[in-house]
């Protein structure tokens, strides 16, 4: 029986006003590769910064090895024999490879006292060549490409010695190869004893490497069991299970129509690839996929925040290459971007503000606003889209994220909008909430207008659109219709291993 | 440069001012009047621009960590106080001196201190330390000296050697003693560590407060040495008027050595020459008979030049590489 190296009772973690995880117990044994799965936001990302000591565990116990312990910063953590690649690397751009690898790390000396740059870069070299990459550690750090940026960040965690290796999603951006030569890595750490905690949306990653599965869900965990009882449908069943009722409603039935918005072909280098789809009036076309597939990168393309490198995209029949979001809003396009407090709103602004921001030049002439009018349709956007304040000039940061949310989708109304991309619409957003804003794309697509719904969101964007396009590494990896639209496809185009077009 | 430690961006910040040097140098020995001797020139520059270069050697460490200290002005002016009252004291010249250096260096490494524990930006702190220090070496002055009439008279010439007599040969010492720091020791790449990233630090176990406050206590020992100088180069020293300007004038000279105003990037080689490149102007100007109306303006704008133009052949550079 292999020897307990981490045990987690009933740990605990909050964040203002939300429970990331709820008190969770988890074992690992050593030369375990465990893989844990869930949802976005289901409270990995929480656990793992737990357990790399970013974050300390409001109640529960996380004993190592036999003890108890208390990380009070990631050096502690470290320093225990846990190394951790995390999801977004943190690294110094203006540093060499060798600095940033041995960054932490005590450096090599001189006699005098002098740091020995010599025998500095012929470490980091060796720890290179074992782990078979071939870069000059003389290179400055940013000039290393994505890829290499992340391989140099799993030499660093595989160097440490470590007695537990963490990784948060590290092969979202290395290709194949890459991914193998990973694997043949963690493979040979596994027989040397080392345990793994690996997180990936990846399932077939999970099915090919792990002993066992743990899936959370709501900052749960929900299931775990070995991998070899595991089957990419059960683990979908346990990542996604929740009632579905009420919160999905479908009022329309949808009967193709004009499309407004068409692509063909549209690329934009290192971001999406031949991405070719119609819009059509009245139409909800979800775009599903994991998190860095490039679907708010093609959003934000679409409304002009960049352009495409090749391709066309027309708009209402009209080729359209927008320069700016101006040109959008003019051309009848709204663009809701996914994370809502930073590119949003202002938080200080007042409901009031928030709303009429999206609206008040209508109504300026000589660069007064005329605030009667102005008025009015703040007030008829508020009670159109339910939106919940006391009064008009509290900050909107003090509202709740689904009535900031519907204030987002007001500011737009008046514009009359043709066409509406919603990226992550509902993300951090409570049930009620959810359902309420599932009512207003719903009448939205009713009235006539297209809606683009970029959702990690499976149930949501499930049952909520007419078509589901799925996105893997930047290009279109299925388009799904009717029956097709289950979430063993969705999840399996979505792990790039499903190409034939459904 | 076989560490590949100076990035293409600093190196070619370094060529373009030690091309900028000798531009002005050779201008200046063609404007000179007759009677000027070049050979003034060259030994006036020592004690001119070592305040300068001292001062901004400390402010580069703690630019580079992504910080910045706005009282040195004001901590020099506590430094010359002090200086001056134990000379008022009658104490002998040594221990006077040791005072002063002391004095710079404890209150650099006090707002060190302060930043890592009020957890308050360096910017906030030293911009309150600008008015605080001054004040202090006001209400000092005017306790220690009965009837303080605004100025402290330094007569004795022994108490100027520092910064007549040695000032070039300070200078050079502890150019030479920085570029072997920085070149041999791991904290000054800490600092640039800290300054590209402070989470990658906190994530490899580092300690983001610690390395900060020891950009602060090393500059501490940079700007001691700086007031030295400066405060035994006069004979009066007036607490009120006394070096002011005199952050902006380092900070100038930093930035202009291609130290990264966010940190993560400098070098103390760039900001002697940025500081050389200053004075170099200004004595030009003065040797030209350019008017004194006219002169900051100039200096303004060759700086923005200087950088602009630096900027310009960086990105053609870069362009020219991503084509090959």
């Amino acid at each position: 029986m292999a020897q307990s190296l981490l045990q987690l009772r009933a740990v605990e973690k909050s964040f203002v006003g939300t429970r990331a995880l709820k008190p969770l117990n988890l074992s690992l044994v050593q030369g375990e590769v465990l893989g844990l799965i869930g949802e976005n936001g289901a409270g990995k990302s929480t656990l793992i910064k737990l357990l790399s000591g970013v974050h300390s565990p409001d109640a529960g116990t996380i004993e190592w090895q036999g003890r108890s312990v208390h990380f009070s910063s990631p050096h502690d953590a470290i320093n225990a024999g846990i190394a951790t690649i995390h999801q977004e690397l943190a690294y110094c751009g203006h540093l060499t490879v060798a600095e940033n690898l041995l960054l932490g790390e005590p450096w090599p000396r001189h006699r005098w006292g002098g740091v020995d740059w010599t025998l500095l870069h012929a470490r980091a070299a060796t720890q290179l060549a074992r782990c078979h990459l071939e870069i000059p550690t003389t290179r400055t750090f940013s000039d290393l490409t994505a890829a290499q940026k992340q391989e140099v960040a799993i030499a660093r965690a595989l160097n440490r010695d470590a007695r537990l290796l963490i990784l948060d999603e590290p092969t979202a951006s290395l290709s194949a190869p890459e991914v193998e030569r990973l694997f043949a890595h963690l493979n040979r750490l596994r027989t040397q004893g080392v345990a793994i905690l690996y997180v990936s949306h990846r399932l077939d990653e999970i099915l090919n490497l792990t002993n066992r599965v743990a899936v959370l869900r709501d900052g749960k965990l929900v299931a775990s069991y070995p991998t070899h009882e595991a089957t990419v449908s059960r683990m979908v069943k346990d990542m996604v299970g929740r009632p579905l009722e009420q919160v999905y409603p479908r009022s329309r039935s949808y009967r193709k129509a004009a499309p407004l918005l068409e692509l063909e072909g549209a690329t934009r280098e290192g971001m999406f690839e031949n991405i070719s789809f119609q819009l059509h009036a009245g139409e909800i076309l979800g775009l599903a996929g994991l998190v860095g597939a490039g679907r708010s990168e093609l959003a934000r393309a679409i409304y002009g925040l960049y352009p495409c490198d090749t391709g066309t995209m027309r708009l209402k029949g009209n080729p359209w290459s927008p320069r700016s979001p101006d040109e959008s809003l003019d051309a009848g396009m709204v663009y809701l971007p996914e994370e809502r407090k930073r590119q949003s709103l202002v938080l200080d602004h007042s409901v009031r503000d928030a709303i009429s921001i999206g609206f008040s030049d209508l109504f300026t002439r000589w660069g007064m606003i005329r605030a009667q009018e102005e008025q009015s349709a703040i007030t008829n956007a508020m009670r159109t889209y339910d939106v919940r304040a006391k009064t008009v000039t509290q900050p909107i940061g003090t509202l709740s994220g689904g009535n900031q949310q519907k204030a987002i989708l007001a500011r737009w109304l008046e514009r009359k909008p043709d066409i509406i991309l919603l990226d992550e619409p509902t993300r951090g957003v409570d049930v009620g909430a959810k359902a309420e804003i599932h009512q207003l794309i719903d009448k939205l697509a009713g009235s006539g207008r297209a809606v683009l719904l970029i959702s990690s969101d499976l149930p949501e964007v499930l049952s909520m659109s007419d078509r589901i396009l799925v996105m893997h590494h930047g290009s279109i990896a299925a388009e799904l219709h009717g029956d097709a639209m289950t979430q063993e496809n969705v999840m399996l185009a979505a792990s790039g291993l499903h190409h034939a077009n459904r | 440069m076989t560490h590949g430690r100076l990035s293409p961006f600093l190196r070619q910040r370094l060529l373009v001012l030690l091309a900028g040097n000798l531009v002005l140098l050779i201008a200046i020995a063609f404007t000179m009047k007759q009677g000027g001797s070049f050979t003034d020139v060259l030994t006036r520059c020592g004690p001119n621009v070592a305040p300068v270069i001292l001062a901004g050697l400390g402010m580069t460490g703690i630019i580079c960590t992504g910080a910045i200290d706005l009282s040195i002005a004001s901590i020099i002016v506590v430094a010359g106080t002090v200086f001056g009252v134990l000379v008022d004291r009658q104490w002998p010249p040594l221990p006077c001196f040791a005072a002063c250096v002391a004095t710079a260096w404890s209150l650099s490494a006090c707002n060190g201190l302060l930043i890592r524990n009020l957890k308050m930006p360096a910017i906030i702190i030293t911009l309150a330390g600008l008015a605080l220090y001054r004040g202090l070496a006001l209400i000092l002055a005017d306790l220690a000296i009965p009837n303080f009439g605004g100025s402290l008279n330094i007569q004795h010439e022994s108490y100027h050697a520092p910064g007549k007599q040695f000032a070039s040969a300070i200078l050079l010492a502890t150019l030479v003693g920085a570029f072997v720091w920085e070149w041999f020791a791991s904290t000054p790449r800490r600092w640039l560590a800290l300054g590209s990233s402070e989470e990658a630090c906190r994530l490899a176990g580092l300690d983001p407060r610690s390395i900060r406050q020891s950009a602060f206590v090393v500059g501490g020992l940079f700007l001691g040495i700086a007031a030295l100088i400066y405060v035994t180069q006069i004979q009066f020293i007036e607490p009120a008027r006394l070096a002011l300007g005199f952050e902006l004038q380092v900070i100038g000279a930093v930035i202009l050595g291609g130290t990264n105003i966010f940190g993560g990037e400098g070098s103390y080689a760039g900001t002697a020459l940025g500081a050389l490149f200053l004075y170099f102007t200004a004595q030009w100007m003065t040797y030209a008979g350019i008017s004194p109306y006219f002169q900051e303006a100039i200096t303004g704008a060759l700086i923005i030049g200087v950088i602009g133009m630096d900027c310009a052949l960086h990105r053609n550079r870069k362009r020219l590489e991503e084509l090959a």
